[in-house]
């Protein structure tokens, strides 16, 4: 990333931050909590004390507007101590598809709340098995809302639930229904990177307690969402992925076996040096894509699935060899190397596969 | 990203130069010389250059009398003087016309941007002014039977004879030797270890008694290079660059240049007769989404597009981070590798579409312009080879960009 001084100097407290405050063991002593909690309390409210939720936010509603390469810079910071935080689905995933589908009026009811960290909110998106954003069976066709969702992230801790459904007159649209609300059942998961996600059932969701989002042009604005997210994501993935190599470089630079570094083998130094050419070139792809996004670039889509395909395959790549190139520290509970693989087994299947976005990118293209 | 905002030329100023260059491109450049460039008709100067139609001479004309067919170097030596920023511009330009590079040569390429940083003034004057105005060809005489990628264990002598040298020995994959006028060399001036410290840089004219040059044939069916001959071959002492023995310096400078400019090779090349999409629909056809029949084709397709993108993009991070001042030295070690890996991704692409037609060079029922698709991906499997192999670049990469210990490890 190229950054401006403001968003290095972002960059340099965020580092920081997360190095003091989040560190891994932050994340592995969610393993002894609830399923319902998906990250601690506390540094949540100290991410918010520092504006995190704002950071995009246009002025006209309180935000920072700093833009999302400011974003990205935090989420990239998050992916190096694997953080887990609302940051992707309270701050960029709800609040972003409040801005895209309310009208100004839902704006202003909703958004403070989740800026100022009273309340957080997730978005249930996927149904089944896979990430397919076009299969949406979830409707209110009987006057009351139906259907299951699946890996909501944080839902247990979430104070509100948007909803992508179909709407009685077919076109898909956004509900906003409270966690608590009458027919709302929501079982937590802790997946194997310690976060927490849900499966969301609503039965009978009374239209009483569903507000739809009237903005202008809903349906695109969920895919605006969508690809807002998965460059986020993507940016976090790839701080991820950077720590791990370096956390493997620096292994190999320090462990003897046959009375020399193992960083001297040749066979070694291909390996990282691949890895580290395939980095920066996902680095690239994300960075291109947050920079349009800043400058609301009309092909934003295209860069969204390249960004999400190639983060998909590095950070698949790098936490693999990672593993394998700790030899049997790799394995073992105790090297932090497992969590970064699970994370990013994890964040694969979050907001669409490589093979997803490798057809969704053709599609786009038209071939 | 908000791009950086230190720009030594404001924005009036090069929205003002980007109007006066279009304005001088409509102007100067031949309709004929705006269509996409095929091999047959790229200008290669030299003493024996010939011009494929007087379009192609004048457009030449018109580059080489304004400089821009080496833009960014000083007027003095005939380039255009302009800052990288222009330059950009420029290229911009040229790329929204399709106006063909005026000019092809590894002088322009390799030997003059390392000239501008180790050449003396008389050297810079002579060879960069002849080398813009399309008036020499060079070659790159670095490798040696036994010296490819231990390029310092080469062998060809240059003798301290008093006013001259007198070289004796041989190069070999010497790209268009037999079609150049001077060729650069590297040559053992000295037996000192390490090897790299006893080389010295030397130009020398190849109409020059005793030196020789035989093709050899490629794969491809084409003979790009040649082995090169020295035969007691005197070379005035006023041809050495560099220090003597200080040669290796200018090597690696040139070597930089060669690499970055391989990386990006593909956009100086004859346009394939199709492009990928077009090729693999009218290949293996489309249902009637417009899918392409063949789905592991598809997300494979789809990957090498969304490399070659990434490949750009990491250009334009180099060329931003360069401007903003904010270098890091790493990422340009990378390009070479990534950028010869994806092309000849591509390529591959290409033949699996191709199936059936992709199976011979010489084939009369297939259409040239297949043909020599197959060709091409033949020929690209030199690109990971010339220029210093992958493996070298990979070794180059985990030692200065990972900082990975040396010292060969053994078992
Ligand atoms: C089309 C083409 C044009 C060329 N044009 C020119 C030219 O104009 N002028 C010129 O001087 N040269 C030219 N070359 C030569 C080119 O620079 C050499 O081919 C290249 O440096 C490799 O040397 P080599 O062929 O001797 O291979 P070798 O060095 O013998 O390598 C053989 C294999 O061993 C691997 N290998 C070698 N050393 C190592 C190592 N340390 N670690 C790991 N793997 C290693 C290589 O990567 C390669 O895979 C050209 C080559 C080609 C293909």
């Amino acid at each position: 990333m190229i950054l401006n001084e403001e968003q290095a100097l972002l960059r340099e407290t965020v580092a920081q931050f997360f190095n003091e405050k989040a560190p891994i063991s932050e994340l592995r002593s969610l393993a002894g909590a609830s399923d319902e909690q998906g990250y601690d309390l506390q540094l949540w409210s100290e991410m918010v004390e520092l504006g995190f939720p704002g950071i995009t936010v246009p002025e006209v509603y309180d935000g920072l507007e700093f833009g999302w390469m400011g974003l990205g810079t935090i989420a990239q910071e998050a992916g190096r101590c694997l953080v887990a935080s609302p940051l992707l689905s309270s701050v960029v995933l709800s609040q972003n598809l409040l801005l895209n589908c309310g009208s100004d009026a839902q704006i202003t009811t909703y958004l403070p709340s989740l800026m100022s960290g009273e309340a957080t909110a997730t978005v249930a998106l996927d149904e089944g098995r896979f990430f397919n954003p076009d299969a949406v069976a979830m409707s209110d066709a009987s006057g009351t809302l139906n259907g299951q969702k699946d890996r909501v992230l944080d839902a247990g801790q979430s104070a509100y639930i948007f909803c992508i459904a179909e709407q009685a007159s077919g076109e898909r649209g956004v509900a906003l229904v409270e966690s608590s609300a009458e027919g709302v059942s929501i079982e937590s998961r802790r997946t194997m990177d310690l976060h927490s996600s849900a499966s969301i059932r609503l039965d009978g969701v009374p239209a009483a307690d569903i507000v739809w989002l009237t903005g202008y042009d809903v349906a695109s604005g969920i895919q605006k969402t969508i690809d807002q997210a998965t460059i986020a994501l993507s940016a976090e993935m790839m701080g991820s992925a950077r720590e791990v190599l370096e956390r493997t470089v620096a292994y190999l630079g320090e462990r003897e076996q046959f009375d020399v570094k193992l960083g001297t083998f040749q066979a070694l130094q291909h390996r990282c040096a691949h890895m580290y050419c395939e980095l920066e070139l996902a680095e690239s792809a994300v960075s291109a894509a947050l920079t349009a996004l800043d400058h609301a670039a009309p092909n934003i889509g295209l860069l969204a699935s390249s960004a999400k395909a190639l983060a998909n395959d590095c950070f698949t790549l790098i936490s693999s060899e990672a593993v394998q190139l700790h030899g049997g520290m790799g394995v073992t509970e105790e090297m932090d190397i497992g969590l970064f693989l699970k994370r990013s087994r994890v964040c694969n299947q979050l907001l669409g596969s490589s093979s997803y976005h490798r057809d969704r990118y053709a599609r786009l293209i038209g071939f | 990203m908000s791009q950086p905002e230190s720009h030594p030329l404001s924005k009036e100023a090069l929205a003002e130069f980007r109007a006066d260059v279009a304005n001088w491109l409509e102007a100067n450049c031949p309709l004929s010389q705006r269509q996409p460039i095929v091999r047959e008709e790229q200008i290669w100067g030299g003493r024996r250059r010939v011009f494929p139609s007087s379009d192609a001479q004048q457009w030449f004309e018109a580059c080489r009398d304004r400089g821009f067919t080496a833009p960014e170097w000083p007027v003095e030596y005939g380039g255009a003087g302009l800052d990288p920023e222009e330059a950009k511009v420029l290229k911009q330009e040229m790329t929204r016309l399709g106006c063909r590079p005026p000019l092809y040569c590894q002088g322009l390429w390799m030997l003059g941007p390392a000239l501008l940083v180790y050449g003396n003034e008389a050297q810079k004057r002579e060879h960069l002014t002849a080398i813009c105005r399309g008036e020499i060809r060079w070659a790159q005489g670095y490798s040696e039977p036994s010296a490819g990628s231990d390029l310092a264990n080469l062998k060809t002598k240059a003798e301290d004879c008093g006013d001259h040298f007198l070289v004796n020995g041989t190069k070999i994959w010497t790209t268009k030797a037999d079609e150049a006028d001077w060729i650069f060399c590297l040559v053992r001036t000295s037996d000192v270890t390490p090897k790299q410290a006893g080389i010295s840089f030397l130009l020398i004219d190849m109409a020059t008694e005793g030196v020789s040059t035989s093709p050899i044939p490629l794969i491809s069916g084409e003979s790009e290079f040649c082995q090169t001959f020295f035969d007691n071959v005197k070379v005035p002492k006023t041809n050495l660059v560099g220090e003597l023995n200080g040669g290796w310096a200018v090597a690696k400078e040139l070597l930089k240049h060669e690499r970055k400019m391989m990386s990006a090779f593909e956009g100086m090349l004859e346009k394939p007769a199709m492009e990928l999409l077009e090729l693999a629909d009218y290949a293996v056809g489309s249902d009637a989404q417009g899918r392409l029949n063949d789905a592991e084709l598809r997300s494979d397709m789809s990957r090498h597009l969304m490399r070659e993108a990434a490949l750009g993009q990491l250009g334009e991070r180099i060329y931003w981070q360069g401007k903003a001042k904010q270098v890091d030295p790493r990422l340009p070690l990378l390009m070479k590798h990534l950028g010869t890996s994806e092309a000849q991704a591509k390529d591959e692409l290409i033949l699996r579409a191709l199936g059936d037609e992709g199976l011979s060079m010489e084939d009369p029922n297939v259409s040239p312009g297949l043909r020599k698709m197959v060709k091409q991906w033949a020929f690209n499997k030199s690109l990971t080879i010339a220029g210093g192999t992958s493996e070298v670049q990979l070794n180059i990469i985990a030692k200065r960009a990972l900082g990975m210990p040396s010292g060969e490890g053994k078992s």
